[in-house]
């Protein structure tokens, strides 16, 4: 019923009342919150706090890997599955990437090209145990969140850290290029590139037909194996692109890099709408999700209360957790309402 | 849209800042605090001896960090403290080459940066307040592993993670010393606890089942020199398996007592704190210069200056003697 | 004994690895270390049960670990306030079960998914207790650890209390209505409530049931040793889950039974211990970890293609 009425409003209106216009909304009413609460000036003068250009730069900056990973656990999610060990292979494609360069001698462009390879094969292999062996997809990842994080410390034993990478590298995550970040340029393409994908394509509607019932799709004849493969192919690149970014930007690779990283993606995922369910979702609200995370992290930074207390850290994933959980419920709600009402209506028949 | 914003934004802020000039704390002097991770005992006691000095010095300030271990965060904390204007940073570096990038950025905004408790890369600081060097801990470790074995025997390590950069140099400092000066005693193993004092007791449990001839655990994260105490009280080795570490006094004062644990080292970590905000405050008023030999730090009194380490004493080797004498 | 295929296939990779253990490492085998391992995995063992529950009604819980920290510290400072440990121990319980409570109403009373639900509930607890402790230890008064009494008596009450409840709750899903009644949820919530059972509520007090089970198992764990430290419990739910589904539960919910998760925690807690034992350097436990639990799916899978054809 809620579809036929949907279909019966004109598109602005769907638009308008949709939950990423919602998100949109609270993302835009933080945003000057935090403009106008953590902007100050400091004892000589400047304007510093939130309301920065550099800061929204560096929103920006730090944004991008789990930006990246988010983004590509999009179509992942949409099509029911998930992907914990984006956040391990990034960290053992960041190793294996400093390791081609450094012990290998090769070229920073050939050490990039073959550290995508990596994570596309990395991909396949979580792609090759879903779809063949028709495994849960949280199992296998689970199982090589483990595997990679693991591989990335035992060929480094865990002590080694690959630096001193050359500053035409280190440009890519540090400098900035025709106005803004340089990793940015690498980024949005991506993400336009995936919003294409899903939106745009008729991928996209397949992606949604699987999530929404596998055999189904099967029954209708999408090459379903095919199709999540490449989702989850993706996922693997995608990784291995945030795993050279955040390279640059710390110029270092360890074993270490992008631990926790999962969590934070598919918290945004979620937070941006799309359901763990699988059959709905969009990357764009992803977007807004992951800026909506980002946004509330560094603006609590800024707020001298919270400044005062030292407890930004724990705060920004405090909120964050709640935010989720308002988003969720949020979500639900007009179903929760209008069961209490046939429920009360009944009540009151009877 | 463009004229528009920062009209509107300097006017608001003109109000807010008219607001905060009101509670005065815009005019004081803020000073950038970043430990390795929040949330455990060791930074606890060095943010304990900052706040004194704080209050001291009347300069605000903030304390904040990663909540477990992240070089990645602790860089995203330090930009974001460039942008707030902050007037000092003092961090202790995760890891050197990473967080380097992020505060030679600082400098260059006119930020002033020192280092503790670990250093970064010479160029991207002022001066380094130096607790002890890691050839000086683990020295200091391994030479009293070595009197309490008389030299020879097996012992074993257990660590923070593999991944931890201070442990990592600490651990060479070991090697090196062991390689030496004591070729009768024996490193068998090198086991992580992710500081958590659960699993360092599990690991210590192992350890001592798979090597019967062990004569000395040494543990060198904090957390798990309790954990590696009460493994060996467990295991009814008291006396025959010694414990030693890098730990706090009251974390181990128990186990010191019983006789588990023979000695525990570390410098003051209350005055490192302490010591680090003097500093800090110093340079930014321009009284730290480069060539100074000595800094004055309140009630602590006069510290030696070499080249671009503020010392602040040798480590301390707290043992059933003394160890009552600290709470911290 | 076809049904328990995948049981006994974990328990026969147990067994290799203590045969391995046996001629390579015999000194593995000492009581007292063997009983320490079992003292430290009691706890593990009581929310790996509950885990295999919330699992086999076809929902996960995250936030265990969470949990565990949140109870274990304030049991603890219950403990340090000089309660008596016959009501510090409900009590830990009973913060246990509210919390799970927090999840169950989420999940049940709203429907919401349960890997979002207490994913939330994960950070917000971790990163709550964070803001209130800063990270302190807790130090408990000496008739704490063991319950004041010796350390082997201890030792012993605690292991032989965690097979009890394993026991226990083991023979229930399988005899009782209470137990059946998780497995009816998990395969086919629609298909229960038509028969007559309520899944909400069910789902509901199995999420309860877990937060009390992390609460006992909290309780467990304090009264080892004289301190208490905040981070005890992080990485909890994924070693428990791992455990869990290595022992053949199916994470597609009613599958599996507590003996299998028995099987797959031992496999796991003794993965470490085997390492040092057989000189394995400690930067591939990680790695082995991995492979094991992808092995263990991947017989799963092959052999119900098998089963399929």
């Amino acid at each position: 019923m809620a579809a036929t009425e949907q279909a019966r409003r004109p598109a602005w209106k769907t638009l308008l009342f949709s939950y990423e216009a919602l998100l949109l909304l609270v993302l835009v009413a933080e945003w000057l919150f935090f403009y106008f609460a953590g902007t100050t000036m400091n004892r000589r003068g400047v304007v510093v706090g939130f309301g920065t250009l550099d800061r929204q730069f560096d929103i920006l900056r730090h944004s991008c890997e789990i930006g990246l990973l988010a983004v590509a656990l999009t179509p992942v999610i949409i099509t029911g599955g998930i992907d914990l060990s984006v956040g391990s292979l990034l960290g053992l494609c960041a190793i294996l990437f400093g390791k081609f360069w450094h012990d290998g001698g090769l070229t920073i462009p050939t050490a990039i090209a073959l550290t995508l390879v990596i994570g596309a094969a990395a991909g396949g292999l979580n792609a090759a145990l879903i779809t063949a062996l028709r495994l849960p997809p949280l199992i296998v990842t689970l199982g090589t969140y483990s595997l990679f994080r693991g591989l990335a410390e035992a060929i480094t034993h865990g002590a080694i850290t690959y630096t001193n990478f050359p500053s035409a590298f280190l440009f890519l995550g540090q400098e900035r290029w025709l106005g803004l970040p340089a990793q940015a340029w690498v980024s949005l393409p991506i993400g336009v590139a995936i919003w294409m994908l899903v939106h745009r394509m008729t991928f996209g509607r397949s992606f949604r037909a699987i999530g929404f019932s596998p055999d189904g799709a099967r029954y209708a004849g999408l090459p379903v194996n095919r199709r999540l493969a490449l989702v989850y192919v993706i996922a693997g690149v995608v990784s291995a692109v945030a795993a050279i970014i955040y390279t640059a930007r710390l110029g270092q690779a360890k074993a270490d890099a992008g631990t926790g990283y999962e969590l934070f993606a598919i918290t945004a995922v979620v937070l941006g709408g799309t359901s763990i369910f699988g059959g709905t979702g969009t990357v764009h609200g992803t977007m807004i999700g992951v800026a909506a995370i980002a946004v509330l992290k560094n603006g609590l930074a800024c707020l001298p209360v919270v400044m005062r207390m030292n407890a930004a850290e724990e705060m920004s994933g405090l909120l964050t957790g709640a935010l989720l959980l308002v988003a969720l419920t949020a979500g639900v709600l007009p179903k929760i309402i209008s069961e209490l009402r046939a429920r009360f209506h009944l009540g009151a028949k009877t | 849209m463009k004229s528009f914003l920062p009209r509107v934004s300097a006017l608001l802020v003109l109000f807010l800042a008219s607001l905060v000039a009101a509670g005065a704390a815009d005019s004081k002097l803020v000073l950038a605090m970043l430990p390795k991770a929040k949330g455990n005992a060791y930074f606890l006691s060095v943010k304990g001896g900052a706040d004194k000095a704080a209050r001291e010095l009347g300069v605000q300030l903030l304390f904040d960090g990663p909540t477990d271990t992240d070089a990645a965060k602790q860089n995203e904390i330090v930009e974001n403290w460039i942008t707030l204007g902050v007037d000092v940073i003092a961090v202790a570096a995760e890891n050197k080459e990473g967080l380097s990038t992020a505060l030679r950025k600082a400098q260059k905004q006119g930020i002033k940066v020192i280092s503790y408790d670990a250093d970064v890369m010479p160029d991207a600081r002022s001066f380094f307040v130096n607790q002890a060097t890691p050839q000086g801990i683990g020295f200091a470790l391994m030479d009293e592993a070595a009197r309490l074995c008389n030299e020879e025997g097996e012992f074993a390590i257990i660590t923070a993670s593999l991944t931890a950069a201070n442990q990592q140099e600490w651990e060479k400092n070991i090697r090196k010393r062991l390689a030496t000066k004591y070729p009768k005693m024996k490193l068998v193993a090198v086991r992580p606890s992710d500081d958590i004092k659960d699993k360092a007791q599990s690991e210590a449990t192992a350890l001592l089942s798979a090597n019967p001839n062990l004569k000395l655990l040494m543990a060198i994260s904090s957390p798990g020199v309790p954990g590696a105490a009460e493994a060996v009280k467990q295991a009814g080795k008291v006396g025959q398996v010694k414990v030693i570490g890098l730990g706090l006094p009251n974390e181990n004062k128990r186990y010191v007592h019983e006789g588990v644990t023979d000695s525990v080292i570390l410098w003051n970590t209350d005055h490192l704190g302490y010591l680090t905000v003097y500093a800090g405050v110093a340079l930014a008023k321009g009284e730290l210069k480069k060539g100074d030999k000595e800094i004055k730090a309140g009630s602590l009194g006069t510290f030696e200056i070499i080249e671009d380490n503020i010392l602040l004493g040798k480590p301390f080797i707290f043992n059933k003697s003394n160890i009552d004498q600290f709470d911290f | 004994m076809r049904h328990y295929f995948r049981e006994l296939s974990v328990a026969a990779v147990l067994l290799v690895l203590l045969a391995a253990l046996a001629i390579f490492a015999p000194a593995f085998y000492q009581p007292q270390p063997l009983l320490s391992l079992a003292t430290r995995e009691a706890p593990t063992l009581i929310v790996a049960c509950g885990m295999a529950l919330v699992i086999i009604a076809r929902q996960i819980d995250i936030s265990v670990g969470s949990q565990f920290s949140v109870c274990s510290v304030s049991a603890a400072l219950l403990a340090a306030m000089h309660w008596p440990l016959a009501l510090v121990l409900p009590a830990s319980v009973a913060i246990g079960a509210v919390l799970g409570a927090i999840n169950g109403a989420l999940i049940a009373g709203l429907g919401l998914p349960s890997i979002v639900v207490t994913l939330a509930t994960m950070v917000t607890l971790r990163q709550g207790l964070n803001m209130l402790r800063q990270g302190e230890w807790v130090s408990l008064p000496d008739n704490v650890q063991w319950f004041g009494l010796s350390q082997t008596v201890g030792q012993w009450l605690l292991v032989a209390a965690a097979l009890a409840l394993l026991v226990a709750l083991g023979l229930a899903m399988r005899h009782l209505a209470g137990g059946r009644f998780v497995y009816a949820v998990g395969s086919d919530a629609e298909a229960a409530r038509l028969a007559g059972i309520r899944p909400r509520l069910g789902t509901f007090f199995i999420f309860v049931f877990m937060g009390a089970l992390t609460g006992l198992a909290a309780m467990m764990n304090i009264i080892q040793s004289p301190q208490v430290q905040p981070l005890s419990g992080v990485g909890l739910e994924l070693k428990v889950i791992a455990a869990v589904v290595v022992g053949g539960v199916a994470i597609s919910g009613g599958r599996g039974n507590l003996w299998g998760a028995f099987a797959g925690l031992l496999l796991l807690a003794c993965i470490a211990p085997a390492l040092t034992h057989l000189r394995i350097e400690a930067y591939w436990e990680k790695a082995i970890q991995g492979a094991i639990i992808l092995l263990a799916v991947v017989a799963d899978g092959l052999r119900s293609r098998k089963g399929d054809a």
